[in-house]
């Protein structure tokens, strides 16, 4: 008998632990779950996304009149009396499983309005199938996959331009070049810059990416001699670079995670690497971490991005926010903080037009808000979202830079735009300077 | 009729011990109409599936004592030949399942014949390689998808759908996976009983005594492997239908394997419980130590840190693991 | 061109194999001595590699000079784990010592989880770092890699001198070839079997301490190296010290095949050889090398025991 108490009580244990659940969120608040990589080898962008992330909150529930934002213009959200919005974040560590884990928890549990994320392709690819099964309206802020638009997806808006947009940024600057369109470059013969070779991480993002890269090259007439796939986990990329270096490449290509990229980076100096070219397909190639770590070793190195601080030069919104940011971080806005940044803006717009949290009203406002370029602090013309076509869902107005490290007058490595050309803020540093 | 009987028969054991069995069965059965959240409901899954994964692995690794640490190429196979099966040519989940488990049934006799002639330690670490091997083979080819893994479209295969298992609620994949786990028990006890389970016993006690009783030990090991793949790969289909997206790293990596080990190891291997009882307390425990002290106070990977902790303990004290732990308590209990 | 891309590759796998031999050198002791198999001894290395780490970060030297302290680290975790752990799991079966150093192994990688975060980190200064030379003409070899090379064939000199000529090496060498006898002769197992895992824990921590030179550390990293260090010592054959380091060098090798195929794929012009992503087989042949060993010639190369 004092046994079956026994697993009674073991039972009894076993539910009460069951029974403890997080309480609701209060009413007056708009929930929106957000979902980016916290830790692991993505870790630093993931907390960049989050602090941009926050401090677009923090515009939009509070009043800043001397910005030129709607955001800014009233606390919180005014179509549904001034209710604030706010950010539940959630960490996927890049696990796609655990990031459609945490997504039906916050779209069961906690009762969000919608999902902002998830910066790994991967990642966004599960969360999105389980926003699109449940009706939960996702805009994605970081991921650069096309396939992720190209699902039929009812509930999933993509704000970021895809890799489609930046390898052919890539491939029109290579012919630039050719042409001699660059800043302060003689025009180079294209026989020079013929062979490439790419390596990308083999994930969603990084095997898409070598896929276009190799569709590109073709298109444009260039010979993609080698187009490795790698793990972005390994702590040592030292065949990878020889493989890389034995076709003797004259320009090399890459998509890489943050850890993966300064890995790669520091290889190719230890091996005494002479490309003329090394071009970065942005994520790690543009986080604060890969610029402190690896300091004067990337001068020179292209990557294509969609926000540089010079672009204040030419957009006062973009320096007021990168002033606001760097008052928060301690460092400049970048990539990552400034796609996170415009994620919640375009949530702002949508619940603002929405007027109600009712997935039906959020859908309908998504498919029809535009947000003019001027609010923006990246340089895109505007967002306005496909509701027909091959990529519903997807920012038509949104479009790339690619930018290259240089040294400025006071020593420091500062990413100056290269790429559109007639943005172009410094002369093109060209052959890469090697080692 | 015989094996049905067996597989019905659970005399042998204590009064006790069957009607505790009734009264969790009864639980299992209600628990989704209790107002648990949607995670309880995960947790609970996802119990349910390393139970089945544990009970596959206790046969060969309980019964037997072949640690086998390469559980998770089998539950590769079985995901793998389901979603491929369904995505290139819409072959249904109740085709596809079988088909999977006929896949890993073979390859296991393909592998298994080679690894069976190592024991101990080597054969352990064998175990580990040839899984890590097909995983290294399914990152690079592209016909199932690469490193990218595969992705079942909601779009495409509108839920309900009982004949492709696709489902918006966990409910459904709940009782299904019930169904599996009970159907694993009377599996698992027909096994107890079976002329191939005692010969196991025999061989796991003393190799060299079974070969003098006539038992072909080399075969009996590689039927008893077939039969946990099986059990492995069946499990694998259903939880790549739940979880609607693989990939290689995840589904078929190392810690997967190691998790199933562990836990029927931890429980008990070589018990009829054994394996049920380890996923009872390991999945719960590690899920909700890392919502409460991983999420919320930053504590990442505290969840492992005890679970390693546990296992230490209980490989120190008790190497029969928690069932070991009852059993001895018991017996002293009854001992006048 | 091809003949170039092959010395690159032979060179850098000679090298990365002299560090592995030490890696393995512990596991072989160990295994030799007692006949137990350490599966975290990876963690042990990763333990290692975050003292060289560490210490190179707070003095701003090369992990080079952390060497002794990893060492002496290595040296009292192993000895902890003897006397607290592994004595406990002797007493119980084979499945006992598997789950029990399983657990271990949970335990190390997790705790360092939690105190170094998940991120890969690596060591941005000392002498050696970014630095480059070349040997032969035309191979270039990372200074850091050299260094570490160098001094891992010092450490294993090191460790077969005191095991061959030494009074307690001998003594060690006795129990492992016969417990019985040694125990008859005076010699205390309980302490040779604490020796060997002092040795092991020194010599996998120092291994660790030069492999961070040039390898990325996270909490993760101890696995794929357990799993090297396994074939090393099947390779050299189990409990056998000179085995393990050439088992090292061929193990080492083998992990640089894609380079061996690309100079291949260069002499012979072959193009299909070009599309073979034989880069993310890089580990696969070690792997696979591990199961046709064991099941030709499960003595290894070397081999005494078994």
């Amino acid at each position: 008998m004092k046994r079956l108490f026994l697993a009674l009580g073991f039972l009894a244990l076993f539910l009460a632990l069951f029974l403890m659940e997080k309480g609701a969120y209060a009413q007056d608040e708009i929930t929106i779950g957000v979902i980016y990589p916290l830790t692991g080898g993505a870790a630093s962008a993931g907390r960049e996304l989050q602090m941009g992330a926050e401090l677009a909150m923090e515009i939009a529930n509070g009043k800043m009149p001397e910005l030129a934002m709607d955001m800014a213009k009233e606390a919180g959200i005014k179509s549904m009396g001034g209710k604030k919005i706010k950010l539940i974040f959630k960490d996927h560590e890049g696990n796609p499983t655990l990031g459609a884990d945490l997504a039906k928890k916050l779209i069961l549990d906690d009762k969000v309005v919608g999902i902002l994320g998830c910066y790994h392709s991967s990642v966004t690819k599960a969360v999105s199938a389980v926003c699109e099964q449940y009706g939960v309206p996702m805009i994605n802020d970081s991921s650069t996959s096309p396939v992720l638009t190209r699902q039929g997806y009812k509930w999933f808006w993509r704000t970021t331009p895809h890799d489609g947009t930046f390898t052919m940024d890539l491939f029109e600057f290579l012919k630039g070049l050719s042409e001699g369109k660059a800043k302060g470059v003689k025009p180079v013969p294209k026989e020079e810059l013929m062979n490439l070779a790419a390596a990308c991480e083999k994930t969603e993002w990084g095997s898409a990416a070598s896929q276009l890269l190799e569709d590109y090259a073709k298109k444009y007439g260039y010979n993609l001699k080698r187009n490795l796939l790698y793990t972005a986990k390994s702590a040592d990329l030292s065949s990878e670079v020889r493989s890389l270096l034995a076709v003797n490449p004259d320009a090399m290509l890459f998509a890489s995670y943050t850890s993966d990229a300064i890995l790669m980076v520091k290889t190719l100096k230890a091996q005494k690497a002479k490309p003329k070219l090394i071009w970065g397909q942005n994520a790690g190639f543009d986080t604060p971490e890969f610029r402190s770590t690896l300091g004067e070793d990337i001068v020179g190195i292209l990557t294509r991005t969609v926000f540089s601080p010079k672009l204040g030069e030419v957009k006062t919104i973009s320096t007021q926010i990168n002033e606001l940011y760097k008052k928060k971080a301690g460092y400049d806005l970048s990539d990552a903080s400034s796609r996170g940044f415009t994620g919640v803006q375009t949530w702002f717009h949508v619940l603002e037009k929405a007027g109600s949290t009712k997935p039906e009203d959020i859908q309908r406002a998504a498919n029809s808000i535009e947000i003019p370029g001027e609010q923006l602090v990246v340089p895109w013309k505007g967002i306005k979202f496909a509701t027909s076509g091959e990529e519903p869902g997807q920012n038509i107005m949104g479009s790339g830079i690619i930018g290259q490290y240089q040294k400025n007058k006071e020593g420091q490595v500062v990413l100056e735009i290269v790429y559109p050309f007639e943005l172009s803020t410094a002369n093109l540093i060209y052959p890469f300077p090697g080692y | 009729m015989e094996a049905i009987r067996n597989a019905l028969d659970f005399k042998d054991l204590p009064r006790s011990e069957v009607y505790l069995s009734w009264a969790v069965a009864l639980f299992l059965i209600i628990f989704p109409l209790l107002p648990f959240s949607s995670f309880a409901m995960a947790t609970m899954i996802q119990f349910l599936i390393f139970a089945v994964y544990g009970m596959g692995w206790n046969t060969i690794g309980g019964y037997g004592g072949q640690v086998d640490l390469g559980k998770a190429q089998y539950v590769g196979i079985g995901a793998y030949t389901t979603t491929v099966a369904l995505i290139r040519w819409d072959i249904p989940f109740w085709v596809s399942m079988p088909l999977g488990m006929a896949i890993s049934v073979l390859w296991s006799f393909m592998i298994g014949y080679p690894l069976f002639k190592l024991k101990g330690h080597y054969f352990a670490i064998a175990t580990i390689a040839t899984s890590l091997v097909l995983k290294d083979l399914f990152e690079v080819w592209g016909f199932v998808g690469a490193a990218r893994g595969l992705h079942i479209s909601p779009v495409k295969y509108p839920p309900p759908d009982f004949l492709r298992l696709i489902f918006k609620e966990d409910v459904y994949y709940y009782y299904l996976l019930l169904g599996f786990f009970f159907l694993a028990v009377f599996v698992m006890n027909w096994f107890r009983h079976s002329a191939l389970g005692y010969r196991l016993r025999c061989i796991k006690d003393n190799e060299e005594v079974a070969k003098a009783l006539g038992i072909n030990v080399h075969w009996a090991k590689i039927k008893t492997y077939a039969l946990a793949t099986a059990y492995v790969s069946a499990m694998g289909s259903v939880h790549a239908m739940y979880i609607k997206n693989i990939e290689p790293e995840d589904t078929m990596s190392l810690d997967i394997s190691v998790l199933i080990a562990l836990m029927a190891m931890l429980g008990g291997a070589g018990s009829l419980w054994g394996p049920i009882i380890g996923a009872a307390v390991l999945v719960p425990m590690k899920s909700y130590l890392k919502e409460w002290m991983g999420a919320k106070m930053g504590l990442i990977g505290i969840d492992l840190i005890i679970y390693g902790f546990i296992i230490m303990v209980i490989a120190a004290v008790e190497p029969k693991g928690l069932w070991g732990l009852y059993e001895r308590w018991k017996g002293k209990r009854s001992a006048p | 061109m091809a003949s170039e891309v092959l010395l690159q590759a032979i060179v850098a796998g000679l090298l990365f194999g002299m560090v592995l031999s030490v890696v393995a050198l512990g596991l072989t002791i160990i295994f030799g001595v007692m006949d137990i198999v350490n599966f975290a001894h990876g963690e042990f290395l990763m333990i290692g590699m975050y003292t060289g780490l560490l210490v190179s970060q707070y003095t701003g030297a090369d992990p080079l000079f952390a060497l002794p302290v990893a060492a002496v680290i290595g040296g009292l975790l192993g000895y902890l784990c003897y006397w607290l752990f592994v004595r406990l799991l002797l007493r119980g079966p084979m499945l006992a010592q598997l789950l029990g150093t399983f657990g271990l192994m949970l335990f190390l990688r997790n705790l360092a989880l939690l105190l170094f975060g998940s991120e890969d980190r690596s060591i941005q200064k000392g002498i050696l770092v970014g630095k480059s030379v070349v040997i032969f003409g035309s191979c270039v070899v990372p200074s850091t890699k050299l260094g570490a090379a160098v001094l891992a064939v010092l450490a294993f000199l090191g460790t077969y001198l005191f095991i061959e000529k030494t009074k307690i090496g001998k003594a060690l060498q006795a129990t492992a070839i016969n417990p019985h006898a040694a125990r008859f002769m005076g010699i205390s197992t309980d302490r040779m079997n604490a020796l060997a895992w002092v040795i092991g824990g020194a010599g996998v921590t120092v291994a660790g301490g030069l492999l961070v030179n040039f390898w990325a550390v996270n909490p993760y990293v101890g696995l794929l190296f357990t799993m090297l260090a396994f074939t090393i010592v099947a390779l050299g054959g189990f409990g056998s010290v000179p085995g393990a380091f050439f088992a090292g060098l061929i193990v080492g090798i083998i992990t640089e095949f894609p380079g061996i195929w690309d100079a291949i794929s260069l002499w012979t012009g072959w193009n299909w050889m070009y599309k073979v992503p034989m880069i993310s087989f890089k580990y696969t042949w070690v792997y696979l090398a591990y199961f046709l060993i064991m099941l030709i010639t499960p003595k290894g190369l070397f081999g005494w025991k078994r």
